[in-house]
């Protein structure tokens, strides 16, 4: 996949650019707003990581104007203002996604992922790691045939970690999918909630499934 | 024309008036009385001493009722600019500075007064907004290193070999970085609400509903502690608001409760629907807040307990947040502690009316 980055801080955009290209991404760097259009016209690419503020011109406007040349290539939105109207405005103006500054660089990652596959791919009913399965039609979850009881919230967390398995979620973005969140509340929530699926997928099972990264967030895969 | 030469105009007059009053009824006295034939004329000694007493009755005695009216006319007329300007002057605080006396035009020392007052507010006016942008702008700043040192540090931390140690190390760090960046959107937000740049999405919500969604983290969140969270009332209440303002508002109210109660002890909720208004109750069994701090708990990074700083974590802004919140919505909120028995904070949102709701 190539992704264009348009990020005018050259340290932020150095370590966008690594850790995409650690992922396997192909990785163009643009530093300011005018050159996009002529970037975007002269190779295509499977999506954009643009910052709203920008020299030259902001990356609201160019967004605008991409979508105004019916190019539909996915676009991520990064903005140091993390404010709910601009993840409005930025969504109005035709972005896929938007993720406030500071942000996690393994969040970013895994967001870019979602955005290739947002087109196209049909959502699975029954997911599966190792020997848990959740089917999300009959909300029934089990470890080696053994019945999981989940309260709905439980259940809602464990189907967004399902669907990420293998991903790192950060804190925000779980508060965000799980419990619609815009605000980080400023208490352990997550931690509380994480350790009790945990209990309840990995207490007497091996591999254990959830893990937690310290200072990150939280992944599911099989090996720790 | 200024307020000496005003006054002594008015001063004028009322003595000009009084002594033609005073002519004229010493002018009946003497002269139209006079003419008329006397009957007896037996004292006139006591006679001359009675025409006196009355001459001064009838002439002296309106002449000094008419000054005092006069006078006391006079101080009114003088004083009422005055009490119109300390009136305005105490309906100003820091949120609307902007706001200006209302002036005569009339350019005497009081109008004069005015206008140096009103330049003075507008400088004010002017430093707060200064201090405002700054924060915005100091808060906006500060997101971009972040940003990079949140990157780097978490690209450090994948980086191979690192030793235990050294990736405990860095997380620890990580957990500073995430605070720091917690703090600066606290400020970012509580500067814009300042600002009022900050629109809330209100809609008609069932209040009750948001309370029990939070009932049901609170007791996930109450577990690990030990402590009992009871939901008491929960009356059906319909408010205008921005259900993920209340959500945060609702959350950071029973997370307080949580943090900031004794051993294994007790939070309770209620709601109830009070005059129009939704009054939400949340009570805890914890030390309390004492008395001499209460007034500045809303106070933006205050603690009531300093030494207690670092066992709880917080950023110190939920409670300024919330109380923005609140506000926001028109309600409002308040704090009751009795120090080791229990701490109430009253939350009341007005209701929306029956026509409202019909639309």
């Amino acid at each position: 996949m190539r992704i264009l980055v348009v990020e005018d801080e050259k340290k932020t955009a150095s370590f966008i650019r690594k850790a995409l290209q650690a992922e396997g991404f192909v990785v163009d760097v643009c530093l300011n707003g005018n050159d996009v259009l002529a970037a975007v016209s002269a190779t295509s690419f499977d999506g954009i990581v643009l910052d709203i503020m920008l020299p030259g011109r902001d990356g609201l406007s160019v967004l605008r104007q991409l979508r105004g040349q019916n190019n539909t290539t996915p676009v991520l939105l990064l903005s140091a203002r993390g404010e709910v109207n601009e993840r409005v405005d930025g969504l109005n103006a035709g972005a896929d996604d938007y993720l406030p500054k500071p942000f996690v660089i393994a969040e970013l990652v895994a967001r870019i992922r979602a955005l290739g596959r947002r087109s196209g791919e049909t959502k699975s009913t029954v997911l599966r790691l190792a020997d848990l399965t959740l089917d999300t039609v009959a909300h029934d979850a089990r470890r080696k045939e053994t019945k999981i009881e989940l309260t709905a919230r439980e259940y809602l967390l464990l189907e967004f970690l399902l669907r990420s398995a293998g991903r790192i979620c950060s804190r925000m973005a779980i508060l965000e999918k799980v419990w619609d969140y815009d605000f980080d509340p400023g208490s352990n929530l997550v931690d509380v909630y994480i350790k009790r699926v945990r209990e309840k997928i990995d207490d007497g099972f091996e591999p254990k499934l959830l893990h937690t990264v310290r200072g990150i967030g939280y992944v599911m895969k099989e090996t720790p | 024309m200024t307020i000496r030469t005003r006054l002594n105009l008015w001063y004028a007059a009322v003595l000009c008036l009084t002594l033609l009053v005073m002519a004229g009824l010493s002018y009946n006295e003497f002269v139209v009385e006079k003419r008329q034939p006397k009957q007896a004329e037996k004292d006139s000694a006591s006679q001359d001493m009675e025409d006196l007493v009355g001459i001064l009755c009838v002439t002296v005695l309106p002449a000094v009722v008419l000054g005092l009216v006069g006078g006391w006319w006079l101080t009114r007329q003088a004083l009422a600019p005055v009490a119109a300007v300390t009136r305005a002057a105490g309906r100003i605080h820091d949120r609307n500075l902007h706001e200006q006396l209302p002036r005569s035009g009339n350019g005497d020392e009081l109008d004069q007064l005015t206008e140096v007052f009103n330049a003075m507010t507008a400088r004010l006016n002017d430093s707060f907004q200064r201090i405002r942008e700054f924060t915005l702008h100091a808060s906006h700043e500060l997101k971009t290193p972040l940003t990079i040192l949140h990157g780097e540090m978490e690209s450090a931390m994948t980086e191979e070999p690192l030793t235990a140690s050294q990736r405990e190390r860095i997380a620890s760090e990580l957990d500073e970085v995430q605070r720091l960046a917690k703090i600066v959107d606290g400020l970012t937000l509580l500067t814009k609400a300042d600002a009022g740049q900050i629109q809330l999405k209100r809609e008609p919500l069932q209040f009750d509903d948001i309370v029990r969604d939070i009932f049901a983290d609170a007791q996930i969140l109450a577990k690990p502690e030990s402590i009992q969270v009871q939901i008491t009332n929960c009356e059906p209440v319909t408010i205008q608001g921005d259900r993920h303002r209340l959500r945060q508002l609702l959350l950071n109210l029973i997370d307080n409760a949580i943090k900031y109660n004794a051993p294994r002890g007790l939070v309770t909720i209620a709601l109830a629907r009070v005059h129009e208004h939704a009054e939400l109750i949340v009570t805890n069994t914890g030390p309390g807040i004492p008395q001499t701090s209460l007034p500045r708990v809303f106070d933006r990074f205050y603690r009531a307990d300093p030494a207690h700083g670092d066992a709880v974590e917080g950023c110190g802004l939920g409670l300024s947040i919330a109380q923005w919140i609140v506000s926001a919505h028109d309600g409002q909120i308040q704090i009751v502690s009795q120090p080791e028995v229990k701490t109430m904070v009253t939350l009341r949102l007005p209701t929306v009316k029956a026509e409202v709701k019909a639309v």
